[in-house]
């Protein structure tokens, strides 16, 4: 017990205590110029702080990596196009089925399409619709959220606005559009859209609701600052952690919501191939030890997404704190 | 939140028990003879027997209440609440003697009033009263005499529709036209018996639980709680009860039934699970499963796949283009021969894909003539017996259809085939066809274009819409004659409109197929000649491919501990559906076992429909 | 304050109108092959027309609308024209709320206690080992989508424990997977978030200068950091409660629970536009009057935080 209490009052002085430090420091006009100036540039900082994260850092490369290759997969050589069905020459019927080899890298499913390049066209996908997704969010979710947590005028309104909008079922919503255009790619994107901004909507506005009668705000507004700046830069950078947290766990849900829409049938249709429809398909099978691939291949590049972005985003929030600067 | 506290607590204190080891082991105490168990996953909305039209609503309906006639396991029709019957000459009046002493009981087995003749008048009084919103309706109208009036209310007296009980045993329906199907009719849902005091006391309520209906059949439902069970045992005062060897059902609800229910069933806690498409490849290789599953029987729906003569779908899929190909008998018979159905099969059939693949419109072992099956009467025989899928005949029509639309059509056709997505099967299989037929034609000939569509209002967007070009239909039998299978295509329907194919008129103004199947319909007295001429016109449809013939429904394989060939047997109707007469087996059938009962069943049964004539 | 909460809940009413409005007139816009199901095929032109109008679909809509009105104002939700067609909406809901409240009410307790300490002992041991177990914990739930993970639980954690897989009501040992399989993602969630708002807070001054007061780490964490940090999550808190009785459909799916999850999907889409108006109105009041304590809970939390329009911020 004792120890720790010490240890804990050294914590405030971090650095050891060395000889040097006591000795009388002479006038330099150099260094004197160099403590004036500051090149403290925050963005700059967190960033420096958050690639000293190597787990964030790893996380952050197998991303791009990821992001990087889905895009140029289609044109490397010997590809084979996700919806093409691949022909046993033995039964000349479909190839059901085939279990991972050096031709089907992750096997082919139960119409005989390669499992690899449907993968990998599912994943462009899905990251397609939760980038998408996640940046309308933000910028929806931030704006709106900040003046319905700051502007007390707009108050009454936005809340009955998302009242209305966050009580009307989702399902009724993408049935209708589903049934008035067609399923595809960007029917599931805007559907996802008009709803998926009210929960990061609320969230700022409630972190903003809990600062925004702060002294240092009422400060600023007798001093006339106007109300722009009073979120942007008295409110948003006291919350970029928990928003960074939140908008990096954003393109997980979305994905994960697109699983959800498949599971209830409103997802894509399977000629589209979507990580949502691929461990949809993979779930059946869950039961069926030698045909397990199919599930464990799709789920995997799913949680590497989730699990880098999980990563990330904590890191990005911790880094994002000033006092972590050094 | 004390009962809440409380059950939160309980769970605790389970949980340490659990992790103590203390388990319960009454799950394996003495199970009760002759019990069957099910998982089911789809739920009845209603147990009202006059108002469905739902399989899985008047499969519980139909081991509840009785009716006029039955099927036997061979498909031969027997007495049941009727004992006998006669027909006018005229073939309008059909006059039934009613079982005596058959009583109604409530869903606790006391007894209410014995099954009478005014029954089943007041079950069709309810039927046609259009408030009462029966799906069924339009089958009783279909015959019975001015039956469609009432319910238009264009007349108001019931005693003018052709049903009455002359006396209490006795009922008497006066028929529309003469109709050499009714009796088979007399099997469905709309012609059950319901009795009228109870209806009229129940109101609104009749048949939306078990309390609400009363039972003359094999089974009572003793238990009904939507989404979690129901319970049926059987009915003690029940006319026939020597004949019911299973004496307790129990169905419990699971919306995941299709995966658990396998897993259920190794752990023997259930009696019957459907083993998917993607499953059984697992269960094949395992000869432990292998042992437990069986083909199941095929079905009476029948799928084809359609030409569309009168194509409204948008601009950009050319429609106009495609009326001039699907006009040209070639282009069709390029088509016709270019589908291979067992690689689209495969993808609802891994195992045995043949066995569900039909190459006519109506289904093998549907009517017979005498022990001859329709299928294979007159020219229907040779198509009945031959394979659609014929690349060198595929290949030498393109050619022909090339020479004939050049100038006339723009090659590539478009071919919009449009699906629905909610089926995952289907979005399957339009990959594998969209694939296989390209390949073999060549896409400069054809292009397919495949289009997924939501199922919300699928039906009445796509297909009555005209909005495709190609398309995957199917068509369930209303009643017992080859007849049933032409209504799809007679004009009226709204499937692909062949009577706008151009080069068939003949000179009364209707197309050559429409002349036919009108002349088949006259007949009424002769059935041998019935059945020659519907046989003779399903031929011309086929060869002239306006459709392509392509399966039956039902097949999959299963575990259960049922036998299939116990059961049963009926076309159409609710006979199939019920559990009487059958028994619990010590261990679920195997392929072999099916195969073997099944070639047994095929000849006992041309023997029992020989000795029925 | 009550000044405050009558004027919102007042207002709340016209929202509740509106919402209830809008959803009444979208179903109307749903195609009619819908409201028969797999039975549309079969039937002719006449009985489409008798069933429609008898559902009271074919009265011209305002019509329609002030019947809806009149049914809600006088306390009255109505039959299921679909789902159980004729049977009292009240009589289904009634069956079906208790399961889910049970299943619910446990699970969000569960992950509640489970999730905020396990936040709290991440924060205080940062980076070392139960933080790294924590966010292992955290990483798998969010990674493994929920479909898969509980499918996995039921299918083998039953067959290892020798627990049946399907829901009695009469057999408790059959409760235990479903609550705790519902409890974990709210678990990892509780945590992650508890866990951030304490990183963030112990960073602040004052943390320092308590510390630097010789304050007890104990009473720091409870009386501050835990004090401060949770107030974001105070907001979520009623919400969360109430929405327990919309059920979970996967859970209830696979474990035959005969709850409200999924129901609201489930008449969707089968067009069982009586039921659909009625949960929309009990989901909405649920949502709004969540909201509203939300707020007012946020607030008793932090004094800080005004809620009424004088002083602070514009």
């Amino acid at each position: 017990m004792g120890n720790k209490k010490i240890n804990q009052l050294a914590d405030g002085i971090t650095e050891e205590l060395t000889e040097e430090l006591f000795e009388f420091a002479e006038f330099d006009e150099e260094e004197a110029q160099r403590a004036g100036y500051s090149n403290y540039s925050y963005w700059r900082s967190t960033w420096q702080v958050f690639i000293q994260n190597r787990v964030a850092l790893f996380c952050l490369i197998l991303v791009s990596l990821l992001v990087v290759f889905t895009i140029i997969q289609p044109y490397l050589p010997n590809q084979k196009l996700p919806t093409k069905i691949y022909i046993d020459e033995k039964t000349n019927m479909q190839l059901r089925n085939h279990p991972p080899d050096s031709e089907f890298w992750f096997g082919t499913n139960s119409i005989g399409q390669d499992l690899w390049s449907r993968i990998w066209s599912g994943t462009r996908t899905s990251l397609f619709i939760g980038l998408v997704v996640a940046i309308w969010e933000a910028v929806a979710g931030i704006a709106i959220g900040s003046l319905w947590g700051y502007v007390r005028v707009l108050d009454r309104p936005i809340t009955e606005i998302y009242n209305v909008l966050d009580n009307i079922p989702v399902t009724i919503v993408l049935i209708l559009m589903t049934y008035i255009l067609r399923p595809s790619l960007s029917t599931i994107i805007m559907a996802m859209c008009i709803t998926g901004w009210l929960g990061m909507a609320r969230f700022v506005r409630n972190l903003i609701v809990i600062i925004r009668d702060r002294e240092y705000n009422l400060a600023s507004r007798c001093l006339g600052t106007p109300t722009r700046r009073i979120i942007t830069r008295n409110l948003l950078p006291y919350l970029v952690s928990v928003i960074m947290l939140r908008m990096a766990l954003a393109i997980p849900a979305a994905i994960g919501y697109e699983v959800f829409l498949t599971y209830i049938g409103l997802g894509l249709p399977v000629s589209i191939p979507s990580l949502g429809n691929l461990i949809n398909e993979g779930r059946a099978l869950m039961m069926v030890p030698s045909l397990r691939y199919q599930l464990i291949f799709p789920a995997v590049v799913l949680s590497v997404i989730t699990i880098s972005f999980y990563v990330m985003g904590n890191a990005f929030a911790d880094a994002a704190d000033p006092r972590n600067h050094v | 939140m004390k009962r809440v506290l409380a059950l939160a607590l309980a769970l605790i204190m389970v949980l340490a028990g659990c992790a103590g080891g203390s388990q319960k082991t009454e799950e394996t105490s003495g199970e009760l003879e002759q019990e069957y168990r099910t998982l089911y996953s789809g739920e009845v909305t209603t147990l009202n027997y006059l108002k469905t039209a739902t399989t899985n609503e008047f499969a519980l309906a139909a081991n509840f209440v009785d009716t006029l006639i039955d099927y036997d396991k061979y498909g031969v029709i027997q007495p049941c609440l009727a004992t006998e019957w006669n027909v006018s000459d005229d073939g309008l009046v059909w006059t039934l003697k009613l079982r005596e002493g058959v009583k109604w009981v409530t869903h606790e087995g006391q007894e209410y009033a014995e099954v009478v003749a005014q029954d089943f008048v007041d079950a069709m009084m309810y039927i046609l009263d259009s408030k009462n919103e029966s799906s069924t309706a339009n089958i009783v109208y279909s015959v019975i005499k001015n039956a469609e009036k009432f319910y238009n209310q264009e007349i108001t007296d019931f005693t003018q529709v052709g049903v009455k009980a002359l006396d209490k045993y006795t009922l008497e329906y006066t028929l529309e036209k003469p109709t050499p199907y009714f009796l088979s009719m007399l099997n469905y849902v709309c012609f059950f018996p319901v009795n009228g005091q109870f209806l009229n006391e129940m109101g609104e309520r009749f048949g939306t639980d078990n309390t609400s209906l009363l039972y003359n059949g094999a089974y009572i439902l003793e238990t009904f709680e939507p989404q979690t069970r129901r319970i049926l045992v059987a009915n003690e005062s029940y006319w026939d009860k020597e004949n019911i060897h299973i004496k307790k059902i129990s169905q419990t609800y699971n919306k995941e039934a299709t995966t658990l229910a396998p897993e259920l069933l190794l752990r023997g806690e259930i009696d019957y699970a459907d083993i998917s498409s993607s499953l059984i490849d697992e269960w094949m290789k395992d000869p432990v499963k292998k042992d437990m599953i069986r083909p199941n029987r095929t079905g009476f729906y029948s799928y084809f796949y359609a030409f569309n003569f009168d194509p409204k779908f948008s601009e950009e899929y050319e429609p106009d283009n495609w009326r001039i190909a699907v006009n040209n008998l070639n282009f069709r018979k390029s088509m016709f021969h270019a589908l291979d159905r067992k690689a689209a099969m495969l993808t609802a059939e891994p195992y045995d894909p043949e066995k569900r693949i039909s190459n006519t419109i109506t289904p093998k072992n549907f009517v017979d003539l005498d022990g001859t099956d329709y299928t294979q009467l007159g020219s229907l025989a040779k198509f009945a017996n031959t394979d659609s899928f014929d690349p060198k005949l595929a290949l030498e029509y393109k050619g022909k259809a090339l020479e004939e639309l050049q100038g006339k059509a723009k090659f590539p056709i478009k071919v919009l085939m449009p699906y629905n997505t909610s089926v995952v099967d289907w979005a399957n299989r339009v990959q594998v066809v969209e694939q296989q037929m390209e390949n073999l034609l060549g896409t400069d000939y054809i292009d397919i274009i495949i289009e997924p569509k939501p199922p919300t209002g699928f039906l009445a967007e796509v297909r009555r819409a005209g909005n495709y070009a190609f398309l995957e239909c199917n068509w369930g039998p209303d009643y017992a004659d080859p007849e049933t299978y032409t209504d799809p295509f007679y004009p009226g329907g709204t499937y692909n409109w062949p009577e706008l194919a151009e080069g068939y008129k003949e000179a009364n103004g209707k197309n050559k197929y429409t002349n036919m199947v009108d002349a088949a319909k006259a007949e009424v007295i002769d059935i041998a000649n019935r059945y020659t001429l519907f046989a003779e016109a399903e031929a011309f449809f086929i060869d002239q491919a306006f459709v392509i013939p392509y399966a039956v429904g039902g097949g999959g394989y299963s575990a259960s501990r049922l036998n299939p060939f116990e059961s049963q047997y009926s076309p159409f109707g609710v006979s199939a559906e019920r559990y009487k007469g059958q028994k619990i087996m010590e261990k679920p059938m195997n392929s072999e076992e099916f195969t073997a009962e099944l070639q047994k069943w095929e000849k006992e049964r041309a023997e029992a429909l020989k000795a029925a004539k | 304050m009550l000044r405050y909460s009558l004027k919102r809940l007042a207002q709340s009413m016209v929202t509740l109108f509106i919402i209830i409005t809008v959803v009444f007139l979208l179903l109307r816009l749903m195609p009619e092959e819908g409201y028969f199901g797999q039975a549309y095929e079969k039937l002719d032109e006449a009985q489409r027309e008798a069933i429609l109008t008898s559902m009271g679909l074919r009265d011209p809509i305002h019509i329609q609308l002030l019947k809806f009105y009149k049914s809600i104002l006088s306390g009255d939700l109505g039959t299921s024209m679909i789902y159980r067609p004729k049977v009292p909406i009240a009589e289904i809901l009634r069956a079906k709320i208790p399961y889910s409240l049970y299943f619910g009410l446990t699970a969000v307790l569960i992950s509640l206690v489970a999730g905020v300490s396990l936040g709290i002992i991440m924060a205080k041991s940062k980076s070392k080992i139960w933080d790294k177990l924590g966010t292992g914990y955290i990483v798998f739930i969010n990674a493994v989508p929920a479909a898969v993970y509980y499918l996995f639980i039921q299918l083998y954690v039953t067959d290892i424990l020798k627990l049946p897989i399907l829901f009695k009501p009469d057999n408790p040992s059959s409760w235990i997977l479903p609550a705790i399989s519902m409890s974990l993602g709210g678990t990892a969630s509780y945590a992650m978030w508890m866990r951030r708002y304490m990183v963030d807070e112990l960073n602040k001054d004052y943390v320092r200068l308590a510390k630097a007061k010789g304050l007890k780490s104990k009473a720091i964490m409870v009386r501050h950091v835990f004090r401060n940090a949770f107030v974001p999550m105070a907001q979520y808190l009623p919400s969360t409660l109430l929405y327990t009785i919309s059920g979970s459909i996967y859970i209830e799916s696979l474990y035959s629970i005969p709850g409200m999850g999924g129901l609201l999907v489930d008449v969707i889409q089968r067009q069982d536009n009586t039921v659909v108006q009625a949960l929309v109105l009990i989901y909405s009041s649920i949502g709004i009057i969540g909201l509203f304590l939300g707020d007012i809970l946020m607030a008793l939390f932090d004094p800080r935080i005004n809620l009424q329009k004088k002083g602070g911020a514009r």
